[in-house]
């Protein structure tokens, strides 16, 4: 729908988002330690909040610390220090044992994992969308009804019946996703979602995402793809290598400031030839390949 | 090593499902005892490694096939009860998708390769590493050589199976020979094949395999070690310091050995190349007399305090065996206490004449001096 | 090594930035090398897989087993091959195996896949191994082939060591014709959800589950991994010695990736709220058919053990 996001674009960047409010946070985070393997520090003391019904991007390069976020924020790591908190009730690894938090956290928050090999592993696409809403302990019919439902706004009805493990690369991250979305989940994670993704399924994942936050849903994505961050967040946080928030602002806001990027290992600069000789240009790649004025 | 449905007659396959059945059933209570939901991917990852180890067989010829299973491996990473399930598992999808191992045969399968090999491994495994570190190099040969008896012992059992049926299940011909209705070869037949396409080949492979990656674990990913070795200390550093026996200990355990001496009078006739010319055999080494030399040089040493660990007279042999296991001792201690003395007198002669004696404990503070001097 | 500066600022090596000759000067292209053993095998082994794994289209068609419960199918399959386990004459055997031949059309497979794919594995096998049992020395009895003396004793093949090997053969045929029908007519979720209703616990239709899944993803990354491998490998003499160094340094970093991916599919499990449990979707309905099918099956066991024993 390309005739829409200029009005998109003009609607997101009219006003600035106001700073999330306590009262309104869904999710919030103080202060959180985690080294992989008891060695390899993944975060260094981070603090973020997220409102209801707020898109979040979260920006790095590889390796400094955005899915290992993700995955605290999803219960599904436990940092060694600081504290996480989620629809105003603690979440550590004591609390997710009792199994009504469990169930009640669990279907609340989605997350869509970077590697759909991982995320489909039922042996058909309908026992995969099938599998969350059983676990969360509905009806036969009820599951059913919902699995058809998700089947058909997904479009992937003719893959209902197939191995997941048979499906091309944009059919299987429409299946993980779909199987999250059946559970229908307040909050949704997304891990590098547009990575390794033919360029058509990139665009209609981009307007699935816009389209699920116009429905209120909240998102936190982690990407380091600044292409699209325009439309896909309102507010984007920073990682740097030190596994710690260098920053924090509007996606415009945030692009606009070269050095931040720089130093965030977001876009490189390399020397760019006129004729014989040797300046050195920055350049930030986006969707075309800009000049920036020399300096 | 796979037993396909033919092999085995009915009543024997039944029999080994009912030996199966009651493993399976405290597996599946155990597994989710020890190893936590966390790790139910990784046994069913252990299961997938098991199957696509078994795939490269070869057929041996008065036998199976012979192939490395992997099932100490899945043993040695998340205990022997869930090997039992691992190995069941990839024993299944071979005998339903690939009629790798027949369905009525399917429990004598799992009795060989996911029983008996999965528990002797392991056991052999845990002998042999007992006392060392989780990063220690002993490991991964402990588990390859657990892995190597293991498959051997499934391989015997295997091969008695399937020896016993045309022992025990046959028809008569009209000619009145016997036609075996199941497998036709005879335990003198299975046995050998079995064990030697094992102890050569599939047996070397799976020890290589397991000792692969036990040791790739060791350096890459120790966590997954850790979860079946909760109590193993991590490094050799962190080892207990072994005890120490001290002299009592030692001098406790040569009494004990002593006083067990008279044993060796139980033994009837004599070691095998030690008869003297009374003893020996003539006949059953097909001589007629005894040989020249022989007779000529046995009684050359006839000086001993205690011929043939007795007295001369021969009339009390239990007390002339005490005798000379403690003059004996006395002896020997005798002799290796005064080396030891000797070799240290003359290393100090060869030091400088004034260099301090280590041992001398009332000069301590002497000795630092011309130490911290040098 | 002299080096050069090209506008990075970096400097690359000579032998980088040069051209060098691939080809061999002495025109030795185009002789073959022989493949691997281990290339061969992966290769023939991973398209085996998958074509023995993936029932969909056959299990798709309308035939007489696709019809049928997978719970039905189960035991009346284990049912039968009871039944042939007690078989002890040649010509019922091979009626069973007619049978087989007729419930695959039946199903609307096609009978030279059917058979090539019963045959061209395992009975040969079998065959092979138990050739020496026709001889002899091992099964006694009346010689039919006599193949001449060795030491003074007569060799031959006899009637009672063929007849053995014969009904060994036959069996393991029908054996496996009833297993592939099973497999082939009863998609894979089906039959995992078969054997939940037979009361196998939970763990192992979890972990069988898993592990067909699984298989793929190795079979793919030990391929991935041997390819990679190919196309550094300039001198193929070497292979065999540094193959299976290769194959002992890879089998652990292969264990060490799928277990890196085996974590992420328990996050993923845990993150849709799974706690140990399996439920499965829509357990089936028996139908009449499945009762007939029953009917039919135990008429047909107590025809074949009357027909054996007027036989033998």
């Amino acid at each position: 729908m390309p005739s829409d996001e200029p009005a998109r674009e003009a609607a997101i960047d009219g006003a600035a988002p106001p700073p999330p409010r306590a009262a309104d946070a869904v999710l919030e985070c103080r202060d959180l330690h985690h080294r992989y393997l008891g060695r390899f520090p993944a975060l260094a003391g981070v603090d973020l909040t997220v409102a209801r019904g707020e898109r979040v991007a979260l920006l790095g390069a590889n390796g400094c610390g955005k899915s290992t976020l993700l995955k605290v924020l999803d219960g599904l790591l436990f940092a060694d220090r600081g504290s996480y908190q989620a629809f105003g009730q603690a979440v550590t690894e004591d609390h997710l044992e009792d199994e009504q938090f469990s169930r009640g956290f669990r279907s609340r928050i989605g997350f869509i994992f970077q590697n759909s090999d991982a995320q489909v592993f039922s042996p058909t696409v309908r026992d995969e969308l099938a599998f969350g809403p059983l676990n969360m302990g509905l009806a036969q019919e009820s599951v059913e009804a919902r699995v058809a439902d998700t089947l058909a706004m997904l479009e992937i009805e003719e893959l209902a019946d197939r191995a997941p493990y048979q499906l091309s690369g944009g059919q299987k991250k429409r299946v993980a996703i779909a199987s999250v979305l059946v559970m229908n989940p307040e909050v949704l994670l997304f891990d590098e979602p547009t990575a390794a993704l033919d360029p058509r399924t990139q665009q209609w994942l981009m307007e699935l995402i816009v389209e699920l936050g116009r429905a209120g849903k909240t998102i936190v994505l982690a990407t380091h793809d600044l292409d699209s961050l325009h439309l896909l967040a309102d507010r984007c946080q920073v990682f740097g290598e030190d596994h710690t928030i260098l920053a924090e602002g509007r996606p415009g806001d945030v692009l606009g400031d070269r050095e931040l990027l720089l130093a965030a290992n977001l876009v490189h600069d390399h020397p760019h030839l006129h004729a014989s000789e040797v300046p050195h240009h920055r350049h930030v790649h986006d969707a075309g390949h800009h000049h920036a004025p020399p300096g | 090593m796979h037993i396909p449905d033919g092999y085995l007659s009915p009543q024997t396959c039944a029999v080994m499902y009912g030996a199966t059945v009651p493993f399976w059933v405290v597996a599946g209570r155990r597994v989710r005892k020890v190893v936590k939901n966390r790790y139910v991917p990784l046994l069913a990852l252990g299961a997938a490694y098991c199957f696509l180890v078994m795939m490269f067989n070869v057929p041996i010829p008065d036998g199976t096939t012979a192939h490395a299973v992997g099932g100490v491996l899945v043993a040695v990473l998340l205990g022997p009860w869930a090997a039992v399930i691992a190995v069941s598992t990839a024993l299944l999808i071979q005998a339903f998708f690939f009629g790798d191992g027949g369905v009525l045969a399917y429990g004598a399968n799992c009795v060989n390769m996911a029983i008996v090999m999965p528990f002797v491994g392991y056991a052999v495994y845990r002998a042999l590493a007992r006392g060392t570190s989780l990063t220690s190099a002993r490991r991964p040969l402990a588990a390859g050589f657990g892995a190597y008896v293991g498959i051997n012992a499934a391989a015997l059992c295997a091969a008695v199976e399937f020896g016993l049926q045309p022992d025990l299940f046959y028809k008569t011909s009209a000619s009145g020979a016997k036609v075996p209705l199941y497998a036709p070869f005879h335990l003198s037949q299975t046995v050998p094949t079995m064990l030697l396409a094992h102890l050569l080949v599939a047996g070397v492979v799976d020890l290589v395999l397991t000792a692969g990656v036990v040791a790739y674990l060791q350096r890459a990913n120790l966590p997954v070690l850790r979860i079946n070795h909760d109590a193993v200390p991590e490094t050799d550093a962190d080892l207990p310091a072994p005890r120490k026996i001290g002299l009592r200990g030692a001098l406790i355990g040569m009494v004990g050995t002593l006083l067990l001496v008279p044993l060796g009078l139980l033994a009837s006739g004599t070691a095998f190349g030690e008869d003297g010319p009374r003893d020996l055999d003539l006949e059953k080494y097909g001589l007629r007399a005894v040989p020249a030399g022989l007779s000529k040089y046995s009684d050359w040493w006839s000086h001993s305090l205690l011929p043939g660990y007795d007295f001369k007279d021969g009339d009390h042999p239990s007390v002339g065996y005490y005798a000379s296991a403690l003059v004996g001792t006395i002896l020997i201690a005798a002799v290796v206490i005064g080396s030891f003395k000797l070799a240290h007198a003359l290393r100090r002669r060869d030091d400088a004449p004034d260099a301090p004696d280590a041992l001398d404990e009332d000069r301590g503070a002497a000795v630092e001096q011309p130490a911290a001097a040098r | 090594m002299t080096t050069r500066t090209v506008p990075s600022g970096r400097v690359a090596p000579d032998w980088l930035v040069q051209s060098e000759v691939g080809l061999c000067p002495c025109g030795c292209i185009g002789k073959r090398k022989k493949g691997s053993f281990l290339a061969k095998t992966l290769d023939g082994a991973s398209h085996l897989l998958r074509q023995a794994m993936s029932s969909e289209d056959v299990a798709g068609q309308p035939g007489l087993l696709q019809r049928l419960d997978a719970r039905v199918k189960l035991v009346t399959l284990v049912g039968l091959l009871v039944v042939a386990a007690f078989v002890r004459t040649i010509p019922v055997l091979i009626g069973v195996y007619a049978l087989t031949i007729v419930l695959a059309w039946a199903s609307r497979l096609s009978i030279a896949f059917f058979v090539k794919r019963v045959w061209l594995f395992v009975p040969i096998f079998t065959g092979i191994v138990v050739l020496p049992a026709t001889l002899n020395l091992i099964t006694p009895g009346t010689i039919v082939v006599p193949l001449g003396t060795w030491f003074g004793h007569q060799l031959g093949v006899t009637s009672e060591g063929l007849h053995g090997a014969a009904i060994i053969v036959m069996r393991v045929a029908v054996s496996i014709s009833l297993v592939v029908l099973l497999t082939l007519t009863t998609p894979w979720n089906r039959l995992l959800a078969g054997l939940r209703a037979l009361f196998v616990p939970k763990m192992f239709v979890l972990v069988l589950g898993m592990a067909y899944r699984y298989l793929f993803y190795l079979l793919g990354s030990v391929s991935d991994m041997y390819t990679a491998r190919k196309s550094r490998t300039v001198r193929t003499d070497t292979e065999v010695a540094s193959g299976r160094r290769f194959v002992a340094a890879s089998a652990g970093a292969l264990f060490g990736k799928a277990h890196a991916m085996s974590e992420e599919v328990y996050l993923a499990m845990v993150s849709r709220g799974y706690n140990g449990d399996t439920r499965t979707l829509r357990p089936a309905r028996l139908s009449g058919l499945d009762g007939l099918w029953v009917a039919a099956c135990l008429g047909l066991g107590l025809l074949v053990i009357g027909c054996d024993r007027a036989f033998g």
